[in-house]
Order: C-alpha cells, then sequence, then structure tokens
C-alpha cells in the first residue's frame, strides 16, 4: 500500500525538521483534547482560563501545580532511567504504592526517634520500590519474560495489597473508613507556607539535580544510551552492561517508592485508596515527551502538573471525570507518536 | 461438591473474555504487530455494550456494538504502528490511556445500573437444573458454546489455509513476504482490526453477558493477562484455548469462595491470576524451545532495510 511510494528513512533528520514536528504534533493533540472537553461541557473561553491562567499565573494555582508535580517529578524521572537502557517501567504505580505502604508503616507505627522518622521513611520507600521492580528484572535478565507484562501484572498485585491492608489491618478505627490513621506531625513534610507546597520540594530538587548529574555530567549516562542504543555492541566495546541495566532499572524503582512517600508524607498525611492513581500513564508520557531528558521530566512535569490542577477544577465546576487526564494525555501521546512519521522518513521517487 | 460444581459450572463464562481477546491478539501478531493496547479496546468495547443495553438496544446487538467499537479504538492503533510506523509498545499503551480515559468520561452516567443479559442455554433450551450436569451446562450461554468453534475454525485458518499462511509469512519474514506479492500493509491492518473487533467483543461480553453492570475499571488487567495468554499459548489459537480455561478458573474461584461464604482473604485471593500469569510465563520460557514467537514482531518493516 504505503510502500509502493517509496517510503525512505532519512539518514539524519535536522533539529529543525525534528522540533517542528514534535511541536505539530503536540499542537495536534492538544487541539484534540481541547475539542473533547469542549465536547465534555467546558466552555470554550475558559480553557485559557483554567489551563493556563488558574494554574501558573495566580499565586494559589501555581502552588498547587508545584504541589501536583513532586511526585510526577519522580515518576517522570523513574520511567524516564529506565527508557534509557529500553527496560519498560509499566509498574510505576505498583513501587508507588508499595513505597507509600512503606512510609505509613512507618508513618502511623510511630517507631524511633522523631528526627530520624521522614529520613527513614525516605530510606524504606525507596529500598521497597527497588525491591517491587527487582522481580520483573529478575525475571527479564534470568528467564527472558518480557518486562512489559511482569512490572505491570506486579502493579495490580501491589494494588491489591494496599485494599488487604486498608479494608483489614489498617482500617481506620476512628471512622471505619478504608483509610488509615493520620500520621503524626513527626512523619509529615513541614509546609513551606506557600498552598499546600511541602518540604518534599527539596527532596525532589535533590533527587533531580542527582539524576541530572549522573545521565548528563558522568559517563553513566553515556553507557546508559549505548546499551540502550544497541546492547551487543555495548558489550562488545567492553562496556559494563549488566551492571548500567540493573543500576538504572533498581534506581527506578526508588523512585517510584519515593514518589509514594512524597505524596503520603506531604499531601494526603494517610494512606488511601487515591494515593496511587493516575501516575502509571503520567509517567510513560512525562518520559516519552521528555526524551527521557532529566532537565525536561521537570518542565514536563511542571506542565503536567498544571493539567492535574486544571482537571481537579474542571471536575468540581464541569462535571469532568478524572478519566479525561488519562484521554487527554493518550491522545498527546499517540499525536506525538504519530507526527515522528514525518521527521523519520521521506518520500521518494522510484529510480 | 456443590462447590466444585458451581466452580466449574462458572468457569467458562470466566474463560471466554480471555479467550477471545487473546485470540485477536494471536491474530494481530502473527502479522507482527505487537499490541499492547487489549486492555483499552476491551474498556471501550465493555462500556459501549453497557450504552448499547441501557438505550434499549437487544443485547446481542449491544455485543456487536461494542465489537465495532473496540475495532473502532484499533483503526487508530492500525494508522499509527502500521501507516506511520510509530513504536509498538508506545502506541500500545497510548491505546490502552485513550481506551480507559474514554470510558471514564463517557460512561460516567451509565455506571453501577443493572441490565438484563443475554440468554442463557437454560432459558433458550428449557433444561432442568435438578442434576449436576443439567446445573452445568443451563447457566452457560450460546457464546461460551461457541467458543470451541471459533477456536477450531481460526486454528484451521491461521495453519492450514492459503491466506492465513500469508498472514503468518508477514509476521516471520515481511521482506520474503513482500517480494512473495503480499500487501504487507493491508494485511497488518486488517490483523489489527480482528484483534480490536475481538477484544471490543470481549469487553462487551464481560459486561453485557457476565456482570451485567459497568463499572469504571471492570476490565482490571484482564487485557493484560490476555497479552501474556499469547505468549503462553505460543501464538496458538489451539492452545489459547486451554490457557483460557486455566485462568478462567483462577479468576472465578475467589467469586465462588465468596459464594459459600469462605473466610479467605479476598484482596490476597484475588492476587492469584496475576501471580498465576507470571509463575507461567516463567514456565513458558523455561520450556524454552520453540517459543512461537513471529520473528518479526514488534519491529518496523521498511521496503529499504536489508532483514
Amino acid at each position: 500500500m504505503l510502500d509502493t511510494a517509496f517510503l525512505v528513512r532519512r539518514q539524519a533528520p535536522g533539529p529543525w525538521l525534528s522540533s517542528l514536528c514534535y511541536a505539530g504534533g503536540l499542537t495536534f493533540g492538544l487541539a484534540v483534547s481541547a475539542a473533547l472537553l469542549v465536547q465534555a461541557g467546558v466552555p470554550a473561553g475558559a480553557l485559557a482560563d483554567e489551563f493556563l491562567i488558574a494554574t501558573f499565573l495566580t499565586s494559589d494555582g501555581l502552588a498547587q501545580t508545584v504541589t501536583a508535580a513532586l511526585p510526577l517529578v519522580l515518576v517522570g524521572l523513574a520511567s524516564a532511567v529506565a527508557m534509557r537502557v529500553r527496560f519498560w517501567n509499566i509498574g510505576v504505580e505498583g513501587q508507588l504504592w508499595l513505597g507509600a505502604v512503606a512510609s505509613t508503616w512507618i508513618g502511623i507505627g510511630g517507631t524511633g526517634p522523631d528526627v530520624l522518622r521522614l529520613p527513614a521513611m525516605l530510606l524504606l520507600a525507596a529500598a521497597v520500590g527497588a525491591a517491587w521492580i527487582a522481580i520483573p528484572l529478575v525475571l527479564k535478565l534470568r528467564f527472558g519474560v518480557s518486562e512489559v507484562i511482569s512490572t505491570l501484572l506486579l502493579g495490580s498485585v501491589a494494588f491489591l495489597l494496599v485494599q488487604h491492608l486498608l479494608f483489614g489491618a489498617w482500617r481506620d478505627p476512628a471512622t471505619g473508613f478504608p483509610v488509615t490513621a493520620a500520621f503524626g506531625e513527626a512523619a509529615r513534610f513541614g509546609s513551606l507556607g506557600w498552598g499546600q507546597l511541602h518540604g518534599g520540594l527539596f527532596v525532589v530538587l535533590i533527587v533531580a539535580a542527582l539524576i541530572w548529574f549522573v545521565l548528563e555530567q558522568t559517563r553513566i549516562g553515556f553507557y546508559a544510551d549505548a546499551v540502550g542504543l544497541n546492547p551487543k555492541a555495548a558489550r562488545a566495546a567492553g562496556l559494563p552492561v549488566s551492571a548500567t541495566v540493573v543500576g538504572l532499572v533498581l534506581l527506578s524503582g526508588a523512585l517510584s517508592g519515593l514518589a509514594g512517600m512524597t505524596i503520603v508524607a506531604g499531601t494526603e498525611h494517610r494512606l488511601n485508596q487515591s494515593v496511587g492513581s493516575g501516575y502509571l500513564f503520567s509517567a510513560i508520557v512525562i518520559a516519552y515527551l521528555a526524551r527521557a531528558r532529566p532537565f525536561w521530566v521537570v518542565v514536563v512535569a511542571l506542565a503536567l502538573g498544571a493539567v492535574f490542577t486544571a482537571g481537579s477544577v474542571l471536575k468540581v465546576f464541569y462535571g469532568i471525570s478524572e478519566g479525561m487526564i488519562v484521554l487527554v494525555q493518550g491522545t498527546v501521546l499517540i499525536s506525538i507518536l504519530m507526527s515522528q512519521f514525518f521527521s523519520t522518513y521521506s518520500l521518494s521517487r522510484p529510480g | 461438591m456443590d462447590f466444585l460444581v458451581g466452580w466449574i459450572a462458572i468457569v467458562p463464562s470466566y474463560a471466554t473474555p480471555l479467550l477471545l481477546a487473546s485470540l485477536g491478539l494471536i491474530v494481530c501478531e502473527r502479522a507482527g504487530i505487537l499490541n499492547l493496547g487489549a486492555e483499552g479496546l476491551m474498556a471501550v468495547g465493555a462500556m459501549t455494550g453497557a450504552i448499547a443495553v441501557l438505550s434499549g438496544v437487544d443485547p446481542w446487538a449491544a455485543l456487536a456494538a461494542g465489537a465495532a467499537a473496540g475495532t473502532a479504538l484499533a483503526l487508530l492503533f492500525g494508522i499509527a504502528t502500521v501507516v506511520m510506523r510509530a513504536d509498538h509498545t508506545l502506541s500500545g499503551l497510548a491505546v490502552v490511556a485513550v481506551g480507559l480515559g474514554l470510558t471514564g468520561v463517557v460512561g460516567r452516567p451509565y455506571m453501577q445500573k443493572t441490565f438484563p443479559g443475554i440468554a442463557s442455554l437454560g432459558e433458550l433450551f428449557g433444561i432442568e437444573r435438578t442434576t449436576a450436569l443439567g446445573r452445568s451446562v443451563a447457566v452457560q450461554d450460546p457464546v461460551t458454546l461457541a467458543m470451541p468453534v471459533l477456536v477450531a475454525l481460526l486454528w484451521w485458518w491461521l495453519m492450514k489455509s492459503g491466506s492465513g499462511l500469508r498472514l503468518r509469512a508477514v509476521g516471520e519474514n515481511p521482506a520474503a513476504a513482500d517480494v512473495a506479492g503480499i500487501d504487507i500493509q493491508i494485511a497488518q491492518l486488517g490483523a489489527v482490526l480482528v484483534s480490536g473487533l475481538l477484544c471490543g467483543l470481549a469487553g462487551a461480553y464481560l459486561c453485557v453477558a457476565t456482570s451485567h453492570v459497568w463499572v469504571e475499571g471492570m476490565i482490571a488487567a484482564r487485557g493484560w493477562v490476555a497479552v501474556a495468554l499469547v505468549i503462553f499459548a505460543r501464538w496458538n489459537p489451539a492452545r489459547a484455548l486451554i490457557g483460557a480455561l486455566v485462568f478462567g478458573s483462577a479468576d472465578a474461584l475467589v467469586p465462588r469462595l465468596q459464594a459459600i461464604g469462605a473466610d479467605i482473604p479476598v484482596y490476597l485471593a484475588m492476587m492469584l491470576p496475576y501471580l498465576l500469569t507470571l509463575v507461567v510465563l516463567v514456565a513458558s520460557s523455561i520450556a524454552g524451545r520453540a517459543s512461537g514467537e513471529p520473528s518479526f514482531l514488534g519491529r518496523i518493516y521498511l521496503r529499504q532495510d536489508k532483514h
């Protein structure tokens, strides 16, 4: 059908063409999303208000956007570091849930001195997240089991574990609702006095800076790209292929676990059923749109934080379901994927 | 004994959606297109089926509507992967996002409303439910009854017919198939649409024939289990039937245990199908030999490349 027109892969698409196609795909995706929102009952005139002014240009809105972006930065980085070595971590939500469970265990237990409460939660959440992704990692390296399926299924398992705890041992004794008791002060990030923004901001900034340094300034980022492009060639060149893959994939799980910790310790102050929902596709979309580059992950996470903020407003005022955020993410993702066609290939006459 | 009969009787209705979806995926992946979108295709099928029945459409027509909705979403996936040659994994995930998002937005007013399903064999033929056999047969419906026939037909078409051979050639060696005069894009697009049709039908069956109610997220990773089932089945429809029965049994166990009032940790028991899937994937890979995976699965074919 199409090959008869002689589709040819461009040798090296120029930066202008690539950027143009990317921008075109993004614009088209956003336009379709805007049309869907209007179709769902949001007045067209309110879109700019809700998505731009109320999310970045007002103080309250900006605080809300930055707060929402904190876990998004972490899951975006989690997806990105794994994507760099071509490991599909589709189980970000599962690792996030278990990170939240681990922090909650310390948070409601109140074990240890108060000063060490938050550091202990951070460490345990990261360790549990890394441990949860270690299973698909071993299954892939040892048995060749596709990590796409194993990470996703373990995400479902983790969510069921949360349900088991919330409807069982951890159910709030005061109200009987499937949420845990609230954390003590020592297990919460302090408020920064600007909206809901909390001390988790510093954790996220330090982690993002570290990841940026490791991937962009040390040879590890170079190893990762070599492994991602061609593991066989990387091995033949004497690069530490296995160590790079294992290290970055475990880092991916640890980052997801941390994201869970920042949510329960930063905004929710307890474990409930909505802590981890909505992060699976967010992580993939952020990492893909940011081309797995740490700096751009932060930028895209902020933009998506704005979408989350606007989403919660639209839900209240126009009755738009949270599904709209997932729909927008899917629409933008597939639109940009398709737009790559125009920069990757050219049509040439047979001759 | 009563428990065992009750359990065996409902296994087919749990196995049917898994089987339908994995048969669709087998056709698609045999043509070389890795389809991870099953979860989204099933979600759209389930919601469309529910909306159709709730708007007064005949349940059988609702099943068809669900299949049509799955096909429509699969067309988007086909345009992305076959025509625009986008990455199969990311496109599949995007389809899941679009499908799940769409059902959340559109289906909201139709949540939690029960409706009548399709007639069971017991109602159709007046089978007495006095014996164990009668009870087991009476609760089945015509769709489950048609499953072995569908599997046999699909197996024969894929493995024994000329056009089935051509489809498999596209997934194994598209360059050779291209030289032999097969239109690669048409074959792949057709296969993608078949997967949308069957996954949409699977979702609609789950909703219209089994649960008789639609709730958001009701597919609950069954689409992903179907993706894994394809690997277990080694891309062979006949083996998919066995796999679907095994997974259907695990899936049906928890509601059966609940029905007899057994005191079990429900949420831990619900992990069973997912853990079983992982075990089966590991076992399939240890068994190793002849995994049956199409050689060109998930890769982009371009005539200029030397394969």
